[in-house]
């Protein structure tokens, strides 16, 4: 249903993304491992069409050329060309990286700005779906989204992006900076996302150990290229993967 | 097929300055320098029999040294100061005080006024230092009202008359020379400055001032250095032009003194000083040769603007910089 095939993203003379292709079907979750530079934040925005944005602005600022190759089709429709909050429209909800929730703005604001495309109904529904599945963010409804903690901010961010009733939740490192605890209450939060509702999720992380369990389907990235892909239990006894992102 | 942009051989062989071996390479590093120096020097010559534009040369200088003095605190130290008439009309003023009031020659009126005048303008700019955000912009753009009020009020230093009757310069080339040359020493100067270990922490104190303070820096004292510095180049300019028209009144304070500047760093390409330098150059002469449409103008000065933001938002230096450097070829990926 989802389908990114072969993208390729230059900055400038550097290539971030190498002829990378995933396949996304409907309620799994897909994960996508590598270390810094791999080149996972790149896939992201190219698979949001961010990186869109990003080549636009660089070019009025005369700054670096970005290049982007490759297609990407969603529910059969070709997404290639298609603006960032178009894609948004379609379903296709990108939670950023180091969560950009709106720091001046209420956590009910934060989600309310997350529920501008969907009806009110539709909203309200989804505002108590996230509040049932982060049950701790309902303490701090009226608290600022930038006095939050930095997992009460994570989860904050992964239900902006439900408030938009996605199709697919792309979620790039959601286990940055956070404690064991809180990784694990995210974690089982975005597993149980797809069982209630079905969503298919990408998401991205540096260290597989906690991610692995709930993942159907993994990509590894390495220097732009996708090296390795699997299925969990292909995954788990390869021996290379073990030693790179298990620490085994 | 990707278009791929690559640095020129010559360019990163004379990166290193060791590496330069030969009359082209030296040429290839000094050519633009030169070109830029050379043409300035030239230009009293060649307008030689335009008297009116020679004038222009004089009062391009004077707008390149404040848009040069903006560049710097807009894109080194992040602080946006919409009063470049703030300094101007505090360096006029106190040049035609030294000068007229207090009888000083016209070599020590202009640069004591410059340096009292960046005391001046530091001092009344300290309260809004430490804060980031749009505070200093309003500040500085509300002072030069304030200041043009309170003379008009109580009738101080002139009045709306102005303080007439300051000594011009000497001889007229030494009116052309003094600002060109003075300009090409604080465009240089400048450049040099923001590559220094000051310039560095100021550019720092731009992108995050938390991570400057965390560095054991005062980020407020640096920000004073910066405010001193950009404020001695304008009240250098208020000065000159004071001298050069032989008047100080309250259209030093005018406000084409703190939007031209703007417009030349957006023309030039902000960041790059030169940059600041040349969108005057280009700007000023413009807007002469304007004149003639009347009211006009200024009509036809917003559509060559606002073309510019679409279409070239980048500036002119930092496009010329890129073709200079680079070249560009086709690659199959």
């Amino acid at each position: 249903m989802f389908e990114a095939f072969e993208l390729m993203v230059f900055y400038e003379n550097m290539i971030a993304l190498n002829n990378v292709s995933i396949t996304c079907d409907e309620g799994k979750i897909i994960g996508i491992f590598g270390s810094n530079s791999a080149g996972k934040s790149t896939l992201m925005y190219a698979v949001s069409g961010i990186i869109l944005d990003i080549k636009r602005k660089e070019e009025m600022r005369g700054g670096e050329r970005i290049s982007v190759f490759g297609r990407v089709f969603f529910d059969g429709r070709d997404m290639t060309a298609v603006k960032p909050h178009n894609r948004a429209k379609a379903g296709i909800v990108l939670c950023p990286e180091r969560r950009r929730i709106f720091p001046e703005s209420s956590v009910l604001e934060n989600l309310k700005i997350g529920s501008y495309l969907t009806s009110s109904r539709e909203a309200k529904q989804n505002l108590e779906y996230v509040l049932d599945l982060f049950p701790r963010l309902k303490d701090h409804l009226k608290r600022q989204g930038g006095f939050l903690s930095g997992g009460e901010q994570q989860m904050l961010a992964i239900g902006r992006a439900l408030m938009a009733s996605p199709k697919v939740l792309l979620l790039d490192e959601p286990l940055l900076g956070l404690s064991p605890a809180y990784q694990e209450i995210v974690i089982n939060g975005t597993k149980a996302i797809r069982d209630s509702k079905g969503i298919s999720i990408i998401v991205t992380e540096q260290y597989a150990r906690p991610v692995m369990p709930i993942i159907d389907y993994g990509y590894i990235l390495e220097n732009g290229s996708s090296v390795l892909m699997g299925t969990k239990e292909e995954l788990l006894d390869n021996p290379d993967v073990k030693s790179a992102y298990f620490g085994v | 097929m990707r278009k791929e942009r690559i640095d020129r051989g010559l360019k990163v062989r004379t990166e290193g300055i060791y590496a330069i071996n030969s009359a082209r390479e030296i040429l290839y590093l000094m050519g633009p320098r030169l070109l830029l120096i050379a043409g300035l020097l030239a230009l009293p010559f060649v307008f030689e029999f335009a008297p009116y534009w020679k004038r222009v040369i004089n009062i391009m200088c004077a707008y390149a040294l404040l848009a040069i003095a903006f560049d710097f605190l807009a894109n080194y130290v992040g602080l946006v100061c919409l009063g470049g008439a703030f300094f101007t009309g505090i360096g006029g003023y106190f040049a035609a005080i030294y000068n007229v009031n207090l009888g000083l020659p016209i070599y020590l009126s202009i640069p004591l006024a410059t340096v009292s005048g960046a005391l001046l303008c530091t001092f009344f700019l300290l309260p809004c230092l430490p804060l980031r955000g749009v505070y200093f912009a309003i500040v500085t753009l509300m002072y030069p009202l304030l200041f043009t009020r309170i003379i008009e009020a109580l009738d101080i230093f002139g009045g709306t008359n102005g303080i007439t009757g300051l000594d011009s310069f000497p001889n007229p080339y030494l009116e052309h020379y003094a600002i060109i040359i003075i300009a090409l020493v604080f465009l240089f100067g400048m450049r040099r400055f923001v590559n220094q270990d000051v310039g560095l922490v100021l550019r720092g104190v731009k992108d995050n001032d938390q991570s400057v303070k965390a560095s054991g820096i005062n980020v407020t004292r640096m920000r004073i250095i910066a405010v001193f510095v950009a404020s001695f180049i304008g009240c250098f300019a208020g000065a000159y032009i004071a001298h050069l028209y032989m008047w100080a009144g309250i259209s030093l304070f005018a406000l084409d003194f703190s939007i031209i500047p703007i417009a030349s760093v957006v023309i030039g390409g902000g960041g790059t000083l030169v940059g600041a330098a040349i969108g005057a150059f280009i700007l000023v002469p413009l807007s002469e040769i304007l004149r003639a449409f009347g009211t006009f103008r200024i009509v036809i000065y917003c559509i060559v603007l606002t073309g510019f933001i679409v279409f070239k938002s980048e500036g002119i230096m930092i496009y010329l910089q890129r073709k200079y450097h680079q070249f560009e070829r086709w690659v199959k990926v």
